[in-house]
């Protein structure tokens, strides 16, 4: 494909095409109704299905329903058509089932506005849903990543039979980019737990219930295993000029993107400041994180939400560094330079 | 040429992009420019985040009011059709994206008589690869505003990473739909610092949305 003009949020529904979906159900929320106008175009052209559920709640039932018969199926939304699905992806993650959800973030709490945030991040990491459960959540932080990621995304939901989750907040889903998307041929082997009709072989059913409590927790144990899997084998993460850094900004997602111009502006400065920038929040990269903040006298987390993913930079580097944070809330996106100067003050240069 | 200028085309065409680099060059040329944010369909990205900007180089910008400026509501000045109708000012309309978008002109219908409306295209966006493809975005857009579409102007770019090949390849599609539709062309649109002389008029422009190597 050639290289086109494309919005994050268009590049996603592009990528998801190309990974082999055929199968969007959604409903329309500001800022992400490109994706679902993308793919209410863009799937009939390729013989998918499309079809505009009459709630968020109704989606994400719909897309247990595809995944369970072994389609590929992705939903896209914004924060409170989010915390709508939340019981329906418990359901997927416990019948373990491959399935890839958007989530746009806009600003909140309740209704709150439709500029960009990232306050989902417990509810992406954390749970969201009811029960015992984990989300793959993978974070891009320019749209040609949201084409790898999203990609990404069928990949481990298939390899996991898990949901996963692409969370970008609206900059990333609005902002326009050349961006190449290449088909990319998954392997995706359904057969041992697909739906498909029972003729010659023993009926099966995906279910996310269990009355008898040991039976249950059976299959909870299996779920635990899988998350320990993914633990100690899908962490992703970007690091730049961390080398010999002594500052280290920890940021991901748009916000990430504008740390890298921090890390210019201070390294113009003469200061030593790299960043540490997490692309799987689910499962968190805690181990690089933990070595790197051996090396560095102040770890500086940044989000567009009140310290949420700080939680998780403290798990890695408690009582090895000094952590502090800075956020803006509510859809305010912080500048390069207010960073710089919070940064230049912790240092005792301001 | 007509007084008023309306600039359609799909989402994230460059509509805005040129409207307020026409807006802004109007000024130069000495005349009152007033710029029309009727865009209802855009969350992010659009005139009235420029308001500021434009303000400062004396362009009169109309948008919602303040306190309903980030609503995601459907609202449209109703100053907007009394600037239409004063022959005192040059108005540029940057309507909201597809027929969704351009659907507004119907309500401004009445007071559009003296307008020239512009069709943006940039082949380098999705559903844009074809000559086809466009015209059957315009039939659309035009079936949805209740106008014609006059003029047809190339845009097509990739921001920062855009070459004198894309534009090239974007005037000879957009040659074949002005030959197909019997619309002629206004301009190719090329932006600092690029440098490109085709067949038909350059249009220089400063990007302001896009285009920049790095957004931040």
């Amino acid at each position: 494909m050639k290289k086109i003009m494309m919005k994050g949020t268009e590049a996603i529904g592009e990528a998801a095409i190309m990974a082999g979906c055929r199968n969007f159900f959604g409903y329309p929320i500001t800022p992400q109704n490109e994706l679902t106008e993308y793919m209410a175009r863009r799937l009939p052209e390729v013989g998918g299905c499309f079809l505009q559920a009459e709630s968020e709640v109704a989606a994400v039932n719909m897309i247990y329903g595809a995944a369970s018969v072994g389609k590929r199926a992705m939903t896209s939304t914004s924060s409170p058509g989010f915390s709508l699905m939340q019981e329906g992806i418990s359901y997927i993650a416990c019948a373990q089932l491959p399935a890839v959800f958007v989530n746009i973030v806009r600003g909140g709490p309740g209704l709150g506005d439709i500029q960009p945030s990232q306050g989902d991040y417990f509810q992406a990491t954390k749970g969201g849903g009811h029960g015992d459960y984990r989300l793959i959540v993978l974070a891009p932080s320019t749209v040609q990543e949201a084409v790898t990621l999203t990609e990404l995304a069928f990949e481990l939901a298939d390899k996991y039979r898990n949901p996963a989750l692409v969370l970008a907040d609206g900059l990333l889903g609005q902002m326009m980019e050349p961006v190449e998307i290449e088909e990319k041929q998954v392997s995706y082997d359904n057969s041992s737990w697909a739906l498909t009709g029972a003729k010659d072989r023993p009926p099966r059913k995906v279910t996310s219930f269990n009355i008898d409590p040991y039976e249950l927790e059976k299959m909870n144990l299996k779920l635990q295993e899988k998350y320990r899997k993914m633990e100690q084998e899908e962490p992703r993460w970007e690091e730049f000029q961390t080398e010999d850094a002594d500052v280290l900004l920890v940021a991901y997602g748009t916000v990430g993107r504008i740390c890298k111009s921090v890390v210019r502006m201070a390294r113009e400065a003469g200061l030593k400041v790299g960043l540490f920038r997490p692309i799987t929040l689910y499962p968190y990269p805690y181990k690089p994180l933990e070595e790197l903040a051996k090396h560095v006298s102040l770890i500086l987390t940044v989000e567009m939400s009140s310290g949420q993913m700080l939680e998780d930079v403290k798990l890695a580097a408690l009582r090895l560094t000094r952590i502090e944070f800075y956020g803006r809330m509510a859809g305010v996106v912080p500048t390069p330079g207010e960073i710089f100067d919070h940064l230049m003050h912790l240092i005792g240069r301001r | 040429m007509a007084k008023n200028k309306v600039f359609v085309g799909l989402y994230g065409s460059g509509k805005t992009e040129i409207a307020m680099n026409f807006a802004i060059k109007s000024k130069v040329n000495g005349m009152q420019v007033t710029i029309a944010d009727v865009d209802v369909t855009a969350s992010y990205f659009r005139v009235r985040e420029f308001k500021d900007m434009l303000e400062k180089k004396g362009i009169r910008v109309l948008t919602p009011a303040e306190q309903f400026m980030r609503a995601d509501l459907p609202l449209i000045d109703a100053s907007v059709m009394g600037y239409l109708q004063n022959p005192n000012y040059l108005v540029v309309l940057d309507v909201g994206g597809d027929e969704k978008g351009s659907i507004v002109l119907g309500s401004l219908r009445e007071y559009l008589s003296d307008a020239d409306v512009y069709f943006v295209v940039n082949v380098r966006r999705p559903f844009c690869e074809t000559p086809e493809k466009i015209c059957g975005h315009i039939e659309r857009i035009q079936r949805a505003a209740s106008i014609k579409v006059n003029y047809l102007i190339n845009n097509s770019n990739l921001a920062s990473q855009t070459t004198v090949d894309v534009v090239r390849e974007g005037e000879e599609i957009v040659k074949e739909v002005s030959r197909m539709m019997s619309i002629p062309v206004a301009f190719n649109v090329v932006a600092e610092p690029l440098d490109y002389r085709g067949e038909f008029e350059t249009f220089k422009i400063e990007r302001y949305l896009i285009g920049k190597e790095e957004p931040f």
